[in-house]
């Protein structure tokens, strides 16, 4: 019997901790305080919009003011279910689910009761609107400590978001030869949503950009006799095997009692295309007095949007970056494009931020090329650093030249100038928003933004329709504190519609040929 | 005679302890600021995923203890008797008693490198302790059944050097047993590479037995394989080792052994390295005094040496006065470039913070710890950054860092003190380090590369006339640049 017992305890001990994953359904307290505002949750998700296969919205009340949560979700049918587990709420995937197909369309309404003490209080009740529209069921992203110069462990994830499934494409540990070197991956990238044709790129110790093309993977150098650098920021063209990538040689400096810390600029930076077939790379753009760069493509492939430098007053032009950096704005351009010939257009002038002292940076247009995503601070290229930088959405239907300034006639270069979309609820009030992105659907924006603590930039989606951003709302994590600990940033959040199946493994046999 | 495999064991424990609390306490120290061990289960579960996990983090549990020396050169002292004692349990050694200390006195050896982690001791340990325990099992199917199925398992948690295993269990009787786990630990490793995210290669030498990834670390193998070829040459010398010889020879073959190897790891200290982190370990705990004393008893020449004792003098008002009594080495001597490695920006960091410069001493400290190696944490790191984010305003953040810190066992209490001033304006204020250096800090931002020039200390100096360790650090930049005008310009008569 003894013998057996050995074998059983470990099945007890599993038993135990299956029993106590499962998910509790405490009863509403029978007396409580009413607060007469809405609770204080952590990630805030009072009334805000979510698709409608989104991961359960876990939350929690501050754990040194409180020391028990429950909240009581009802769906418009009526049906209602608890939930509380110490100060978080955590609810099951597939009860989450059921949620969310009950009330497509309309709206869950949330009660939540906080322990404080002995005494329980309640609070203002909120609604978590359920939009019709889903979102892609994945995320990539890279985690990263914000680093100055030197990094350590980084890799790029996927992330379900439908779930908390989050898994690696690839480490900078795996095919590093030189650890003191260092290996830095960036820049993931995918053409259409789609992860058949995909790249990042690898530097330092041994160093290429991988390039997936139609499931199968290569490693290649982009540094050629045509260009003084390799490539950096990357646009896959939507239908050809074509990238656009701009080419940088970027630097960094350092402030002394800016809350920004950190400039990372471009003393060099122009836009080369990338036949991925023909394996041959050409010019773009290269004006050797101005910096071009952050590519990205209109959905039908016609056009190439870019941001561009103006430039610097002359007596600014042989001074130190010191003296630039403040100056160095950029405004948005794009090229047409004629796939046939391969041949780019004149440049026109999309946005002009400079106008407004302002720099326009990392463009994006919507699926269906309707909007312009992009970011916007007061200078530079790098707003992921900037806390003055938001989200700024302008409409392109009339494809028109946009600048802010009040006094400016209502026609430039004889087009009509539209108003800007209203935002303010996607971006927060004095932190860094930066690298917007559509979902393939286009109702979702996602962002990065440093708004929890102005240091560790989180992913934050927003549902957009009829011109309108509803309030942003934090990606879910299975435990919400995990944004509260976590000491990485999500780094370049980009939406697919399907996972990338090579393993890390495969990835890294490219570098040992 | 009774006792003399106990006393053998015990004076080879005591000498260990010795050595690492007496002659090499700094190189522990070292060693602990380069991890950050949490009592936390997804830092555990970190760790173990991996093979050679379980050897990983009894070592880094072990490791975070040598924040106070001797408690790690305790720890290190009864890891190498274990170890010892352990090889003595797995053959009838007699003659060759003195044998037995060989594999511990070449961990010994491979400790001396403070790039040596801890983990690898462990994997030793671990791997022999198995051994034992298996060479306990009664004869039979289920003790053969056993020897392949440990063999994965051992694998697992303290990865390839488990070779030693079955190694040991070579029987001519049990030969197709034998070859079965040899090929197993083979294929293990091949099988892995497909599902484990880490260089291939490291799955045949070991994640984290060293350090450097790219080393491999052959004192430490050469240890485990002595185990091996120590326990062959034992056994086939059974007759002889085990003949009546009273104890003339064991003690002879003990004090031989000792002797030997106790020169080779003497002669094979790096006291040049201990010195150099000493510098570091006195200026992170501040021993401004301690630091004088040893720079008066012998010259600093390295650049972390003069860079601590300029900050000591400095700190002691004495920079401008007796700065040239040492050795210098221009303004890199005060205030170093950034390097891309873990431990010079420490010091610089630590005359950063002191000068109030603390969005740079944030970065340096920042750069330092994203330069460790092995990709783990530094709970010096962490304490450092809580403490320049708390100063600049960064309560989020600082909080982030010092959350870190209560699932330590030594920085715990710190961090919930320190958690208690996030936000409360007039306690920091009140705070003797930091409300004096916010009141040091910058009045206007002055955007610079990665060299600390005069013109820096300069603007720092002027932000607060009253930052008597600016005026100290500006005024040698300008001595020691040649910038006679300058300095004039702010020499004391002139004020």
């Amino acid at each position: 019997m003894k013998r057996y017992t050995l074998f059983l305890l470990p099945l007890v001990a599993v038993a135990l901790m299956w029993l106590s994953s499962c998910a509790s359904h405490p009863t509403v307290p029978s007396s409580c305080k009413d607060t007469q505002c809405q609770p204080a949750i952590f990630p805030d998700y009072c009334d805000v919009t979510v698709p409608c296969n989104i991961a359960p919205l876990n939350f929690m009340l501050p754990t040194d003011e409180y020391q028990a949560c429950v909240a009581r979700f009802s769906m418009p049918d009526g049906q209602q279910q608890t939930y509380g587990d110490g100060v978080k709420v955590q609810i099951p995937e597939s009860e989450w689910h059921a949620m969310l197909d009950a009330s497509k369309g309309k709206s869950i309404k949330v009660e939540v009761w906080g322990q404080k003490g002995d005494e329980w209080l309640s609070f203002t009740p909120f609604e978590i609107h359920i939009a019709e529209e889903p979102i892609d069921e994945y995320l990539s992203y890279r985690l990263i400590e914000p680093s100055y110069v030197a990094w350590n462990y980084m890799e790029i994830v996927q992330r379900n978001l439908t779930s908390f499934e989050e898994s690696q494409i690839f480490n900078n540990e795996i095919t590093s030869v030189d650890r003191e070197v260092g290996q830095c991956i960036n820049c993931h990238s995918y053409q259409n949503y789609k992860t058949d044709n995909m790249l990042f790129h690898v530097r330092l110790s041994n160093s290429g950009t991988v390039i997936v093309n139609d499931g199968k993977v290569s490693k290649i150098n982009l540094k050629r006799d045509v260009t003084a650098f390799g490539g950096a920021y990357p646009a896959w063209h939507p239908t050809a095997k074509l990238i656009a990538f701009s080419s940088n040689k970027t630097r960094q400096a350092f402030h002394t009692s800016n809350a920004n810390k950190i400039e990372v600029y471009d003393e060099i930076s122009d836009l080369i295309l990338y036949d991925v077939e023909a394996d041959s790379v050409s010019v773009i753009c290269d004006d050797p007095e101005l910096l071009e760069v952050y590519p990205a493509w209109s959905p039908d492939g016609k056009y190439l949007y870019y941001c561009k430098t103006i430039p610097l007053p002359e007596e600014l032009r042989d001074k130190d970056i010191r003296s630039t950096y403040s100056y160095l704005q950029y405004n948005l351009y794009r090229r047409s494009f004629n796939l046939a010939t391969r041949a780019f257009g004149e440049e026109e002038l999309v946005y002009d931020a400079a106008s407004v002292n302002k720099s326009a940076t990392l463009p994006r247009v919507s699926p269906d090329g309707r909007n312009l995503l992009f970011a916007e601070g007061q200078y530079g290229c790098f707003h992921s650093r900037h806390r003055d930088a938001d989200i700024v959405c302008m409409p392109l239907d009339k494809g028109c030249v946009v600048t802010q300034e009040e006094s400016l006639p209502d026609t430039i270069q004889g087009r009509e100038r539209p108003q800007l979309f209203d935002l303010s609820l996607l971006n927060s009030k004095d932190e860094s928003d930066s690298y917007p992105t559509w979902s393939s659907n286009g109702r979702w924006i996602m962002c990065a933004s440093r708004r929890l603590d102005g240091t560790y930039s989180r992913v934050y989606l927003s549902y957009f329709k009829n011109g309108k951003a509803e309030k942003a709302f934090l990606l879910p994590q299975e435990d919400p504190e995990v944004n509260t600990y976590l000491l990485k940033s999500y780094n370049r959040p980009e939406f697919m519609v399907e996972p990338v199946r090579i393993s890390a493994r495969e990835f890294s046999k490219v570098f040992e040929k | 005679m009774k006792y003399f495999h106990i006393i053998c064991t015990l004076l080879f424990g005591v000498a260990v302890t010795l050595f690492f609390g007496k002659a090499y306490p700094h190189h522990l120290h070292y060693q602990e600021q380069f991890q950050l061990f949490l009592f936390d289960s997804s830092y555990v579960w970190d760790v173990v995923k991996l093979p050679g996990g379980v050897a990983d983090l009894l070592g880094r549990f072990c490791t975070q203890f040598f924040l106070y020396a001797w408690t790690g050169a305790i720890i290190i002292g009864v890891l190498l008797s274990l170890m010892q004692i352990l090889m003595l349990r797995l053959a009838n050694w007699g003659r060759l008693y003195g044998l037995s200390f060989l594999p511990s006195c070449l961990l010994w050896l491979f400790l001396l490198d403070e790039n040596a982690l801890l983990g690898g001791v462990w994997a030793v340990l671990l791997t022999l302790l198995v051994s034992w325990l298996y060479e306990k099992l009664p004869e039979g199917k289920i003790r053969r059944i056993l020897l392949v199925a440990i063999v994965p398992v051992l694998y697992w948690m303290v990865g390839p050097l488990c070779i030693v295993f079955p190694l040991l269990q070579i029987r001519r009787s049990e030969l197709p047993w034998n070859v079965v786990t040899l090929v197993l630990l083979i294929v293990m490793p091949i099988i892995l590479a497909h599902f484990v995210p880490v260089p291939a290669s490291k799955l045949w030498t070991g994640i984290h037995y060293h350090r450097y990834p790219t080393a491999i670390p052959t004192l430490l193998w050469g240890s485990a394989l002595s185990i091996f070829a120590l326990t062959c040459i034992v056994r086939s010398l059974q007759r002889w080792a085990n003949a009546s010889s009273k104890h003339v020879m064991p003690i002879v073959l003990y004090v031989l052994v000792v002797a030997c190897m106790g020169t080779v790891v003497w002669k094979n200290c790096n006291f040049k390295a201990e010195k150099t982190m000493r510098y570091d370990f006195m200026s992170c705990h501040q021993q401004w005094n301690r630091i004088i004393e040893t720079i008066t008893a012998e010259k600093p020449n390295n650049q972390i040496g003069v860079t601590v004792q300029n900050l000591a003098l400095a700190m002691r008002g004495e920079l401008l006065t007796h700065m040239f009594d040492y050795n210098q080495n221009g303004l890199l001597g005060l205030l170093p470039d950034v390097e891309r490695d873990a431990i010079s920006p420490m010091p610089t960091a630590e005359a950063l913070y002191q000068l109030g410069m603390v969005y740079a001493a944030q970065r340096t400290v920042f750069e330092a710890q994203e330069a460790i190696l092995d990709f783990q944490k530094s709970a010096r790191c962490y304490k450092r950054l809580a403490q320049t984010n708390l100063i600049i305003g960064k309560y989020e953040v600082a909080r982030k860092y010092l959350m870190a810190l209560q699932k330590t066992f030594y920085y715990c209490d710190w961090a919930n003190e320190t958690l208690q001033l996030l936000g409360d304006e007039e306690a920091i204020a009140r705070h003797p380090e930091y409300g004096r250096l916010r009141k040091m800090a910058y009045q206007t931002d002055f955007y610079f590369s990665d060299h600390v020039t005069p013109q820096m200390l300069e603007d720092l100096y002027n932000s607060n006339t009253e930052n008597r360790l600016a005026y100290e650090y500006m005024m040698a930049a300008f001595a020691l640049t040649g910038d006679r005008d300058s300095f004039i310009k702010y020499a004391p008569k002139n004020r």
